[in-house]
């Protein structure tokens, strides 16, 4: 798998943290907490629609 | 019954690796043969899963078996039906309620990825699942464009709520298939070859046998661009314990579906590397070879040692046994047909010349060719089941 041309969206990412975080005002808090947050259900985006494909 | 459940997956897993357990784990495959044997339609396993759930763990409970899957009818067409999938023919509503759930292929100037919509999955496949795929096969749901509406929202609410608390009752269900009956949960985790893929929901067989003279470049790009995608998936469902295996659910990626050259050039290349990387990350899949795919043993003969276990449908057994045999566990073989038309003594015949020609040095798990539907004979199972643990003693 090394060899594989690095896809434009991550596997198990539908809207990167990074591309979210632009439309945030500055983060007060803890960062990471947020970051890790939207990630994990993100990530249930990815399930979702890749299920669809494979097991539905 | 804590202690059944160890004995059963040291027995299961022992054989998964390729070694010689106490005795021949069984493993079958029961779909629509459960909602027969527990006195429900296939309507009604289809479409309540609970029932489907009570359907496979009453399986459970009154045969002798060491794994199941939670639910083998394992499309929930209540959960289709919210998202508003079009590809299935739902029983009860479009075909006999006594008719197990069927997989509706369109033809191909209707198939849901265009000739020249490969580009778009290759620069970014989950935005094409969302944005173009999506709707194609959900009329609820808007593409890009269009606007939005009540049904499309509530397509993608309910859909996702439904998938979630689906998947959430597999934990419940796989804990009570281990408390009251003392049943491994067979497999976790699913995996589909990207070319499989391709065929089955995106370009259509009859797509992809003209893609691949027409645009093979594009085939395989795409093949490549689906690889991280489908071994994320594969991973993110696997068995943390590294136990039990991921499902490997062969279609028609084989001669004569294709050709040799084909599956040389497009199947195996995109496929072997996601093999090799789920193995070093721990974890076996189950080549659940449907059909026969004799034609391409020794491609399979290059992956690691106990890597997978290798699931036997319509092909020769014992060929698949002198050629890989050494290498990885064998399952099935049993042919469905004889369980639907055959008598118990002919079963256990056949049980008996399977055991016989792959099982002596263990590395064999007992079940059917393939998933066993509504026509198999109560008696024959029961024999298949009976007969394996009298004579699949070690």
């Amino acid at each position: 798998m090394a060899k594989q041309k690095k896809p434009k969206r991550k596997p198990g990412v539908c809207i990167p943290w990074e591309e979210k975080k632009k439309e945030l005002p500055e983060i007060s808090g803890d960062e990471e907490l947020i970051k890790k947050v939207w990630e994990d259900i993100d990530g249930l985006g990815y399930v979702y629609i890749w299920q669809c494909l494979l097991s539905f | 019954m804590e202690q059944l459940y160890a004995e059963r997956l040291k027995r299961y897993v022992t054989a998964m690796r390729n070694e010689k357990p106490d005795m021949i784990p069984i493993r079958p495959f029961v779909a629509e043969f459960t909602a027969k044997y527990a006195g429900y339609t296939c309507q009604e396993v289809a479409h309540d899963f609970e029932k489907a759930f009570v359907a496979a763990r009453k399986c459970a409970a009154d045969f002798d078996w060491d794994a199941v899957v939670g639910n083998m009818v394992y499309v929930w067409t209540g959960l289709t039906q919210a998202i508003g999938l079009k590809y299935y023919g739902v029983p009860g509503i479009d075909i006999p309620p006594d008719t197990g759930f069927q997989y509706i292929e369109p033809p191909p100037e209707k198939a849901f990825m265009k000739p020249d919509e490969y580009d778009q999955l290759i620069e970014d496949p989950t935005g094409f699942l969302f944005n173009v795929w999506l709707p194609r096969v959900s009329p609820d749901v808007a593409a890009i464009g269009e606007p939005a509406s009540y049904r499309n929202n509530l397509s993608f609410l309910k859909g996702g709520m439904a998938m979630l608390s689906y998947f959430n009752a597999f934990g419940k269900q796989n804990e009570l298939l281990r408390t009251e009956s003392g049943t491994v949960s067979a497999i976790s985790g699913i995996l589909k070859a990207p070319f499989d893929i391709i065929a089955d929901k995106l370009r259509g067989y009859l797509g992809l046998v003209t893609d691949v003279m027409e645009r093979p470049d594009k085939v395989l790009a795409a093949c490549e661009a689906l690889m991280p995608h489908l071994l994320h998936v594969a991973l993110s469902g696997a068995d943390p314990d590294k136990k039990v295996p991921i499902g490997l659910w062969m279609h028609r990626g084989c001669v004569p579906f294709f050709s040799q050259e084909h599956f040389d050039k497009f199947y195996w290349p995109t496929l072997k590397p996601i093999i090799e990387e789920i193995w070093a990350h721990g974890h076996q899949v189950l080549f659940y070879a449907e059909g026969d795919w004799n034609a391409h043993l020794n491609a399979f003969a290059e992956l690691p040692e106990k890597s997978i276990v290798y699931h036997v449908d319509k092909a020769d057994i014992f060929e698949v046994h002198k050629t890989i045999g050494h290498k990885f566990c064998i399952s099935g073989g049993i042919p469905n047909w004889l369980l639907s038309n055959g008598t118990p003594d002919e079963v256990r015949d056949y049980c008996k010349k399977v055991i016989d020609g792959v099982a002596g040095d263990g590395g064999y798990i007992m079940d059917a060719s393939a998933i066993v539907q509504d026509d198999a004979k109560i008696e024959n199972i029961k024999a298949m089941t009976e007969f394996t643990r009298e004579y699949g003693v070690y």
